[in-house]
């Protein structure tokens, strides 16, 4: 089997912000990127409005759709943080569960750069319990957070998810 | 493949299959067909499979050929009946054994050795005929009785009675009937379906085995998943496709594929088939011959779960599982690329896709999809054809008609290599077959048109679909197909309404991305830089500068060259302008206070605030000028600003400049940042909301400055009730040079000022010039203090006025600075003391009393009052009681100070109102002033301390103020102690223990400081009458009224009668002159009735006549009820009305006071004569 490819990354706030896009692709548009990110939330959307309807909980939202060459996976955490990921399009069945392991990775990925107490340093004070104000605010600086979300992408690649 | 459907045989006598009677059964047979509501409860599926409905074959069981050639390839378990009917009627059980049984034995022979074949005995009776069994005494068992017993060999009934006739022909009867026919149908395929299922087993199982083929394989599942479709159970039969294709991917994962022909044999028109239809080869004919490519297999398989999907009606499902199998086999298909014809996995993608897309159109149209449903159809329909449209892309930019950069280039696939898709030869001998897309190689427009119509179908079908974020993207892309064409026009209309809709959710990327375009299509177009070319380009730069916007400016070498261009252009741009265009909020720059306290500018009036302005653009801007606006109390606002010519990236230090700033606490109001026109402005205003939330404004201080010009309000020295008021403005100059300053005052009660009659006070005053809106002060110089009196409207109704003070001045060193400075100040109306009167009349003589006290908690200190009449010659004399104490008098809220004058009048003439003058300090004021005295003096004497000067009266006045223990003694000595003053060792410790000790002398206060004035007038009070009236006890009625001196002798005893004399004087002299004329008055007396004290007899009451000076006399008897010191009644003497005078319909009576002569006086009274007894020891008797 073919190993995964990670071709993007997206994290968006509840609020449909974005947080962090970042592309492993080389060579290829970034544009490409941010619009797939961009309308993946459309059918995030669709699927939340799903899961409400089913009550389900579930944080894995599969398949989104597919472009050409890539596969868009959706995934929301609890706290209604999106992460949207393209992976390179490959003739073979994806696993859900490998797709979910770098769901999962990503997550921590984020949550540890969350956790940092001195995001909310220069967030406004008004702010202080809204999620995105302090996202925003740690926009620029997330070198830690890039750096594990592109560590991720590697490993995927190199790994390649057990068969 | 069409579909199986279940076949049921039936079979009976052949005579009974002749009549009419079966072909009315038959056709009422028919008639209960579909079956409906099947519940299939599978050995090898744990749920409970419903089956809604389902189509049954009704055959003669001859018609079917038993023994066909078996083919080798499995059919599907429907090929065979599932259930085998035989139907007769016979009457009577004799009938039956004869004839009946038999046939009936025969048949069963046949019908059960068959395999996974269930059957059912089917006895037709009469309705009557099974009454009229009813009514017979049974001895015998009925025909069915028998039947059962012969052929229900296990526990499961398989004979079934229907009792019909074709005028009785009702569903109820054949109820009975179809739950068999169920039951055995069911039981059946359950079996048969087991056994081929076992048999898949078997072969899945085999996989690893030698000799295993897959086609095989997948020709025996597959018709079980025939199967399943034949009883309706689609999702069953789907789900056995599914696991097919895990099957087959893991054949391809082992690489495994020898039973497969080449992945794809490319036929004519493989690219343009419709992708869904299975007919459209002979697949299964293909799959046996183990010669089918793994392209069709996948088309295959793909059309069947899509057939299977349209059947349950999930037609998303469907799209999504055709764009996905598009994508990923075409990926396949790439690696094999070179020997398929040219662009032929673009062709057939575009047309599967939008073939697809018909279909689920055609099938959908028989279902009824709800709104959701129809919503995610749609959005999948979209990204079918929104795959089409890639195509395109791809294909216009092999082809050259497009151009090879975003959006189009998106869709090129990330291995598609730099080399261009050139057709070579070899491969051009084959060719696409979809026209649409030949036309569209051939002709650049067909092309675009082609491209314009599918992407608006797309955006349609996302419209429809909800998914307005994939509509937008599709609208950039037409967007940019409009700059290529050159319609610049619509181009920029796109992009410009495009980043309205990225921005709202910070998607800064895309809309830099949008705003770029857009820019770069205005420069290529060559269109006039105006204002809305100004806003795109200021949201550009404010996407720019935000973090995500760079991301996407790759194509821009030197952005930051690029940048600077365009902050040039911005600037020209601004010029251009022509009005002033605010625009708010730009991240680009921002403004923020280095400090939070103004400096004094020191050598002029104004004060100056450091701020940093973060360019955060790359490049240096060119500004105009930086303005910063404070927020005072009452809405004042003071404007700081700074020329500054450009700022560089990064932060940018300025000192902006207010050249007239009140002192006090300002808040942070808005900033502004201006390049020609255009205006950077930045609110900074909090909502109370965000105060709440803990985000408080920004404060700045500015300090005191006391070298710049002020205006101070303040009280006259001497207030004259009666008067126009008037309040002191003090306008001290300063440092300044003032050429000219013109004072405005406002006050928010309403109260106007009269400037025309601005009275200027002191010596070497300037020239001032008035009008009727403010007054003008010219040639202030240096230093100096004007004070200038301005008459206002009366503001009695407040205690305080708040006035707003405007200054606007020019001073002589600046001549070019318009300095405003506006102040706010109260300034008090009330007086101090509230004044009260009493007049006392006696005789000639009037006492008047005035009684001060104060309005407030304060004390005042009056040094002095005096009543002053307006000339001595107008028959007042005015002579003061007591002498005047020299002391000051302290009038505190609990004791106030009494007054008391004299006044002597002539008779009769008219009388001018005095004056009551009231010279007066607070004492805080005297106190404070005393301490200026004091600090004076010691700065005097140590000229050094001069600069403390402020500090130290600063410090006495706070001590004074927290502990009031200093009062009293200063009242009653003078002499001041400031209590809890901590004096260092230092300057200013030394200068204060100065000052205390020169503090702590005693100190007349009339010795230092101001003192006010208040004048207020005092009419003199007027009385017709002043009555005098005595009650005197004479020594025997007989003796006239004597003279007060003379010494009463006889004693008074209680009970014995008195004789008294009643006087009563009156006198005019204080009569209205009006009422001069006047002889006399008619009047009365009421002697008090004090009936514990004594008895009256004689004249109690009694009128009489009173002229001037003239004295009525009344004799009375008095009785004392008691001994003791008893006071004489009160004599009440009262005017009459004057008769015949009327004044507003009521009589008029004349004013009267009366004073009691003897109200002071007092007789003692004896005991009556009696005797008492006293007893007197006379000592004591030893022996006794």
């Amino acid at each position: 089997m073919p190993p995964l490819r990670l071709n993007a990354v997206a994290f968006v706030s509840p609020q449909n912000h974005p947080i962090l896009i970042r592309s492993f692709a080389q060579g290829q548009d970034e544009l490409k990127y941010h619009y797939i990110a961009h309308t993946s939330l459309d059918v995030i959307d669709e699927r939340i409005s799903a899961a409400v309807a089913s009550k389900s909980t579930e944080c894995y939202m599969n398949l989104l759709y597919t472009m050409e060459d890539v596969a868009v996976y959706g995934y929301i955490t609890p706290l209604k943080v999106k992460i949207i990921i393209a992976l390179a399009l490959t003739d073979s069945v994806v696993r859900d569960a490998d797709v979910l392991t770098i769901f999962r990775a990503l997550h921590t990925a984020y949550r540890h750069a969350v956790a940092n107490p001195f995001l909310r340093l220069n967030a406004p004070i008004d702010g202080y319990n809204d999620h995105a104000t302090v996202l925003q605010a740690g926009n620029g600086k997330w070198q830690t957070f890039r750096k594990r979300v592109d560590d991720i992408g590697k490993a995927v690649g190199v790994v390649g998810v057990t068969a | 493949m069409s579909a199986q459907r279940v076949t049921v045989t039936y079979s009976g006598p052949i005579i009974f299959l002749s009549t009419d009677h079966w072909k009315q059964i038959y056709a009422s047979l028919a008639s209960q067909l579909p079956l409906r509501n099947l519940h299939w409860k599978s050995t090898s599926r744990n749920a409970l499979r419903s089956i809604q409905e389902l189509d049954v074959d009704l055959v003669a069981l001859e018609t079917l050929r038993e023994d066909q050639a078996a083919s080798q390839v499995p059919q599907t378990v429907l090929d065979k009946p599932l259930l085998n009917l035989y139907i007769f009627i016979c009457e009577d059980s004799e009938a039956y054994r004869t004839q009946t049984r038999k046939q009936l034995k025969e048949w069963h022979a046949s019908v059960s050795q068959r395999k996974n074949q269930e059957w059912l005995i089917v006895h037709v009776v009469r309705p009557d005929q099974s009454v009229a069994q009813g009514r017979l005494f049974q001895m015998k068992a009925s025909v069915l009785d028998k039947v059962k017993a012969d052929f229900n060999v296990d526990r499961k009934d398989r004979c079934v009675q229907l009792v019909w006739s074709a005028d009785k022909d009702n569903p109820t009867v054949w109820a009975d009937l179809v739950t068999k026919v169920k039951e055995g149908i069911l039981s059946a395929f359950d079996a048969a379906l087991t056994q081929r299922e076992e048999e898949v087993k078997r072969s899945e199982g085999q996989r690893q085995m030698p000799g295993w083929n897959f086609c095989t394989f997948f020709i025996l599942k597959e018709s079980v998943a025939n199967s399943l479709e034949g009883m309706n159970l689609y999702e069953d039969a789907l789900q056995q496709y599914y696991e097919l294709e895990a099957t087959f991917f893991q054949v391809l994962r082992e690489k495994n594929l020898s039973w497969f022909g080449a992945l794809i044999t490319p036929m004519a028109t493989d690219d343009s088939a419709p992708l869904l239809s299975i007919t459209k080869k002979p697949y299964r004919d293909l799959i046996l011959a183990n010669t089918i490519s793994v392209f069709d297999f996948r088309v295959y398989l793909l059309a069947r779960q899509c057939i299977l999907l349209s059947k349950i009606g999930d037609m998303e499902e469907l799209c999504r599982k055709a764009s996905s199998f598009l994508s990923t086999f075409a990926r396949t298909l790439r690696e094999i690329e070179d020997t398929l014809p040219p662009f032929f996995i673009e062709s057939w993608i575009y047309s599967s896709a939008l073939s697809v897309v018909d279909q689920a159109d055609e099938w959908a149209g028989s279902l009824q999809l709800d709104k959701a449903a129809l919503a995610s159809f749609n959005a999948a329909k979209g990204e079918l054809v929104e795959l089409a449209r890639w195509q395109l892309d791809i294909l216009g930019i092999a082809t050259g008609f497009l151009p090879r950069k975003p959006p189009f280039s998106l869709a090129l696939p990330s291995s598609l290599g730099e080399a261009a898709k050139v057709p070579d030869a070899k491969r051009a001998s084959v060719s696409i077959t979809n026209t649409e897309l030949l036309a569209a190689l051939e002709d650049q427009d067909a092309l675009y048109d082609l491209y314009v119509n599918i992407t608006n179908r797309a955006i349609e079908l996302y419209a429809s679909a909800g998914r307005r974020k994939f509509a937008l993207k599709l609208h950039g892309t037409l967007a940019a197909l409009d700059v290529h064409r050159g319609r610049m026009e619509n181009a920029l209309s796109t992009y410009t309404s495009l980043p309205a809709h990225y921005s709202p959710h910070g998607w800064t990327s895309l809309e830099a991305f949008m705003l770029n375009r857009a820019l770069n299509i205005h420069e290529a177009a060559e269109k006039p830089k105006d204002r809305e070319w100004i806003h795109v380009l200021l949201h550009f730069l404010r996407a720019y500068v935000e973090d995500m916007g760079r991301q996407l400016l790759m194509s821009e070498e030197d952005s930051a060259a690029y940048v600077q261009g365009l902050a040039t252009q911005l600037k020209e741009a601004a010029q251009e302008l022509d009005s002033e265009t605010p625009f708010p909020d730009h991240p680009a720059f921002s403004l923020t206070l280095m400090e939070h306290n103004a400096k004094l500018a020191e050598s002029r009036d104004g004060s100056l605030l450091k701020v940093v302005v973060q360019n955060k653009l790359p490049c240096e801007v060119s500004i105009d000028e930086v303005q910063l606006q404070l927020a005072g109390r009452e809405n004042s606002r003071i404007t700081f600003t700074s020329k500054a010519s450009s700022l560089v990236p990064g932060p940018n230090e300025l000192t902006l400049f207010c050249p007239s700033s009140p002192p006090g606490t300002y808040s942070l109001f808005s900033t502004q940042i201006a390049t020609s026109r255009l205006l950077f402005q930045w609110k900074h205003t909090k909502t109370p909301k965000q105060v709440r939330a803990g985000n408080m404004p920004t404060l700045v201080h500015i300090p005191r400055d006391p070298k710049a010009l002020d205006v101070k309000l303040k009280q006259p020295p001497r207030i004259e009730l009666g008067t126009s008021r008037k309040v002191m403005v003090v306008l001290s100059a300063g440092r300044n040079e003032i050429a000219t300053a013109a004072v405005k005052l406002g006050a928010p009660s309403g109260i106007a000022f009269s400037y025309d009659e601005t009275e200027v006070v002191g010596e070497d005053a300037p020239p001032i010039r008035t009008d009727a809106e403010q007054v003008t002060f010219l040639d202030v110089k240096k230093g100096q203090t004007v004070v200038a009196a301005i008459p206002h409207s009366d503001a009695s109704a407040y205690h305080y006025m708040k006035v707003n003070i405007t200054v606007e001045y020019v001073t002589t060193s600046e001549p070019d600075i318009r300095r405003v400075l506006r102040l706010s100040r109260v300034v008090a109306t009330s007086l101090p003391v509230a004044i009260n009167v009493e007049d006392f009349f006696r005789g000639t003589r009037l006492f008047t009393a005035f009684t001060l006290s104060t309005t407030s908690h304060q004390h005042v200190r009056v040094r002095e009052t005096q009543l002053l009449s307006q000339s001595e010659s107008n028959g007042v004399k005015i002579t003061r009681c007591m002498a005047s104490k020299p002391s000051v008098v302290t009038i505190t809220p609990s004791q106030p100070g009494r007054f008391l004058f004299q006044v002597d009048s002539v008779k009769g003439q008219a009388r001018d109102g005095l004056k009551l003058q009231i010279s007066y300090r607070m004492l805080r004021e005297e106190v404070e002033s005393l301490i200026e005295h004091a600090v004076y003096e010691v700065v005097v004497e140590t000229p050094a301390l001069e600069f403390l000067r402020q500090d130290m009266i600063d410090k006495l006045v706070q001590a004074l103020e927290t502990d009031a223990s200093w009062v009293e003694l200063y009242g009653v000595t003078g002499e001041l102690v400031v209590p809890g003053v901590l004096t260092d060792d230092d300057e200013l410790g030394a200068g204060l223990r100065r000052v205390l000790a020169l503090l702590n002398t005693k100190r007349s206060p009339l010795s230092f400081g101001e003192w006010r004035e208040i004048l207020i007038p005092v009419d003199v009070p007027q009385m017709h009458i002043t009555a005098a009236a005595r009650l005197q006890i004479l020594e025997n009625p007989f003796s006239a009224g004597t003279e007060k001196s003379q010494k009463r002798t006889r004693p008074l005893y209680a009970g014995q009668p008195l004789s008294a004399l009643l006087t009563v004087q009156t006198s005019f002299h204080w009569a209205p002159p009006e009422d001069v004329k006047v002889e006399s008055y008619l009047m009365r007396y009421d002697i008090e009735d004090l009936s514990n004290d004594w008895l009256v007899s004689g004249r109690k009451r009694g009128d009489f006549v009173a002229t001037d000076g003239a004295t009525f006399t009344a004799p009375v008897t008095l009785i004392a009820l008691h001994h003791g010191e008893v006071a004489l009644p009160k004599v009440a003497v009262t005017a009459l009305p004057i008769p015949g005078e009327h004044r507003m319909r009521s009589s008029v009576v004349p004013g009267c006071e009366t004073h009691q002569v003897h109200g002071a006086e007092k007789v003692l009274v004896l005991p009556r004569g009696g005797r008492s007894t006293f007893f007197v020891s006379m000592g004591t008797n030893n022996n006794a």
